[in-house]
């Protein structure tokens, strides 16, 4: 019981709980397993990137470039579509995309290691680079109009309900990816060496290396894996919306990175859970959805999810902080 | 003695090439025959199909008027890096800009510096711009708003909740069309309610795709939504599939035809209203050669393959209003 109250999930579970109460005291629609399930659909996409994000942030990294990733494997996969559609399955638009996506993350792993550029920095520019290749390359142009099995695998639920009215909902398949792309992050981080390694190599990289740690093969796997998540995002985001729009990615980094951190990773690294990050999304998703549910203009959202960070934040930070004062003293006595 | 020959082949060079420099313009009096007027039109974001087809019409008109016409734009609909590139065009000397402006407001000044520099400025969508020569609209845009309206109310019926889409809250026409028609509702149909504030999500799908969901479920008597920004109604019209609610809530708006044609089809959006932006991009482009000529825009003006305009005080209209149906969506060609 005591360790609970010392982990950050809790606070942040806690803070989901007296939302989620006072949402659906206003308008108890919010508490409905049609409006989870909807809601799980619309996150998968912020929640895929938030995987990769928690590796770099965990490794001690960040990864700024990856909506620009994600924006070239979408673009290509799109065209793809459009030319071959028919001879293509939604297995090979994943692994094209997932491919390209880990191409890219080895790039920026590769310039992180070998020049010791600050991977903000790096990532700043291969964001700029990879966006600006694209703008030249599509001139911007809208990519619509893929052949039906991709709509309608966006549409395939695992299991359907009925609502009062008899309008079908369900559990998602993307919801379904989501979810596999969950639990084998979690299962890489917690139970494998390269997991631990990586949390070692994060809190702090001169010891680790010591240790007999490969700073240089870790690196190349946290990026590549942002990339891989990138490019599986980019795929779940063109079957969301049906549409590969070259501006509709780049521009929401902050949100992801928001969420990661909201649930417990520290930009630091060395820290961060599964678990914490799965929470930072569902508090940003039902703070969304729930002012609008609570008949709140939407022009609050960004106002309050910011005050919501900032305490977040500050909070964890003011409990650190006591940790380390209480740990001198104990060392002093 | 090495070092002197160095000087005088030096200076001798120097003196030689002045002497071609300033001989240049005289030996061809020829090349100064009049360059063709550069005219650089700058929408809000570059690369949605909206601006592509404009940039079709800015090309056309490039080619069949013998101007150097293009199109340029920033890569966010962002006000400042529009600004930005004004900025730019101003200190290269362009003899005239057309701008589709992202925050009216914010472009005052730089209008206002193009225009001392005796720069042409033509906007569009933004008829109480400040700094420009003339606005051009290819539709009366009282007649527009209201028009959305019609077409809501033709579709849901003249009674129930509805919500607008807007690109944003800066976007000038479209929040101009959103008053015009909120209170013209008022008016004439006093049982329309409107249920929330509008919601800046129409340039963005995916956005507007949760907005319709999160508004299905707080507002479960909603029977329309009108969305300006051409990814609005899209988006709209995707989740109302989705949850299989088509019958239920009726969305029109502004959308690229072709896009919305297979969502016209199967009657999840169920009207649209447009103009070309490809006669938007001509007209601005004729219009700015127009002046540049030395001629004076007055009423019944007429410019070729768009129709004769009105003048009211600097703007310029034309009557290029169309509905988009399920029937003509995918024969306008854009």
């Amino acid at each position: 019981m005591k360790k609970l109250l010392t982990r950050h999930e809790t606070y942040v579970f806690l803070a989901i709980v007296v939302f989620s109460i006072i949402i659906t005291s206003i308008n108890p629609s919010f508490f409905t397993i049609e409006n989870l399930f909807d809601l799980l659909k619309s996150y998968s996409l912020m929640g895929t990137f938030a995987i990769g994000m928690l590796f770099v942030l965990i490794s001690g990294g960040i990864d700024i470039s990856f909506t620009a990733t994600a924006t070239i494997t979408g673009y290509v996969v799109a065209v793809l579509l459009l030319k071959y559609g028919e001879g293509l399955n939604i297995l090979s638009v994943f692994l094209i995309a997932g491919g390209i996506g880990i191409l890219l993350g080895l790039f920026n792993a590769v310039i992180i290691y070998f020049f010791k550029i600050p991977s903000i920095i790096t990532t700043i520019a291969t964001l700029n680079i990879y966006y600006g290749i694209l703008t030249v390359v599509s001139k911007g142009k809208w990519l619509y109009g893929f052949p039906t099995w991709f709509g309608d695998f966006n549409n395939i639920r695992v299991f359907t309900l009925y609502t009062a009215d008899g309008n079908p909902y369900g559990l998602s398949i993307i919801t379904v990816i989501w979810f596999a792309l969950i639990l084998i992050g979690w299962f890489i981080l917690r139970y494998t060496i390269l997991g631990r390694s990586i949390y070692a190599m994060g809190g702090n990289p001169a010891s680790a290396q010591r240790a007999g740690f490969n700073l240089l093969g870790l690196n190349l796997f946290v990026y590549s894996f942002m990339g891989l998540m990138a490019g599986i995002g980019s795929v779940i985001q063109a079957l969301l919306v049906q549409t590969v729009a070259p501006n509709s990615l780049v521009g929401k980094e902050m949100d992801v990175i928001a969420a990661v951190v909201l649930g417990g990773a520290s930009l630091t690294g060395g820290t961060g859970t599964m678990l914490g990050t799965i929470l930072g999304v569902t508090l940003i998703a039902i703070m969304g959805n729930g002012l609008t549910l609570m008949h709140v203009s939407s022009l609050w959202y960004k106002v309050i999810i910011g005050f919501v960070i900032l305490v977040s934040v500050g909070v964890s930070a003011y409990r650190s902080k006591r940790s380390t004062r209480k740990h001198i003293i104990t060392e002093v006595n | 003695m090495k070092k002197q020959m160095f000087w005088a082949r030096f200076l001798s060079l120097v003196v030689v090439l002045s002497l071609l420099a300033a001989c240049a313009p005289q030996a061809q009096p020829t090349a100064e025959v009049k360059e063709p007027y550069e005219i650089a039109v700058v929408v809000k974001i570059t690369g949605i199909p909206w601006f592509n087809v404009m940039e079709t019409g800015v090309n056309r008109a490039a080619s069949e008027l013998g101007v150097n016409a293009y199109q340029t734009g920033p890569a966010q609909a962002d006000p400042a890096q529009q600004v930005k590139m004004i900025e730019d065009l101003v200190a290269k000397g362009v003899d005239a800009i057309a701008v589709v402006p992202n925050d009216a407001k914010a472009l005052e000044p730089v209008l206002q510096k193009a225009k001392e520099k005796g720069i042409i400025v033509i906007t569009h969508e933004s008829p109480d711009q400040v700094g420009s020569d003339y606005d051009f609209e290819l539709i009366d845009n009282v007649k527009f708003g209201e028009h959305a309206w019609d077409q809501l109310v033709e579709h849901m019926g003249d009674s129930g909740e509805y919500a607008v889409f807007v690109g944003g809250l800066t976007v000038p026409l479209h929040n101009f069309w959103a008053d015009t028609g909120i209170a013209y509702a008022k008016e004439k149909y006093p049982n329309l309610t409107l249920i929330t504030e509008r919601i800046p999500c129409g340039e963005d799908q995916e956005l507007a795709r949760q907005k319709t969901l999160e508004l299905l479920k707080a507002y479960p008597n909603l029977k329309g939504i009108v969305g300006f920004g051409s990814l609005g109604p899209i988006g709209a019209a995707q989740a109302l599939k989705e949850k299989g609610m088509t019958d239920k809530v009726a969305v029109v708006g502004t959308v690229i035809p072709s896009q919305a044609a297979p969502y016209l089809k199967e009657g999840s959006m169920k009207e649209g209203i447009l103009w070309n932006p490809g006669d938007a991009g001509f007209g601005m482009v004729w219009l700015a050669k127009y002046i540049l000529d030395g001629n004076k825009v007055a009423n019944g003006t007429d410019i070729p393959g768009i129709g004769p305009v009105t003048i009211e005080g600097t703007v310029i209209k034309a009557d290029a209003m169309m509905d988009i149906t399920p029937e003509n969506a995918e024969s306008l060609g854009f």
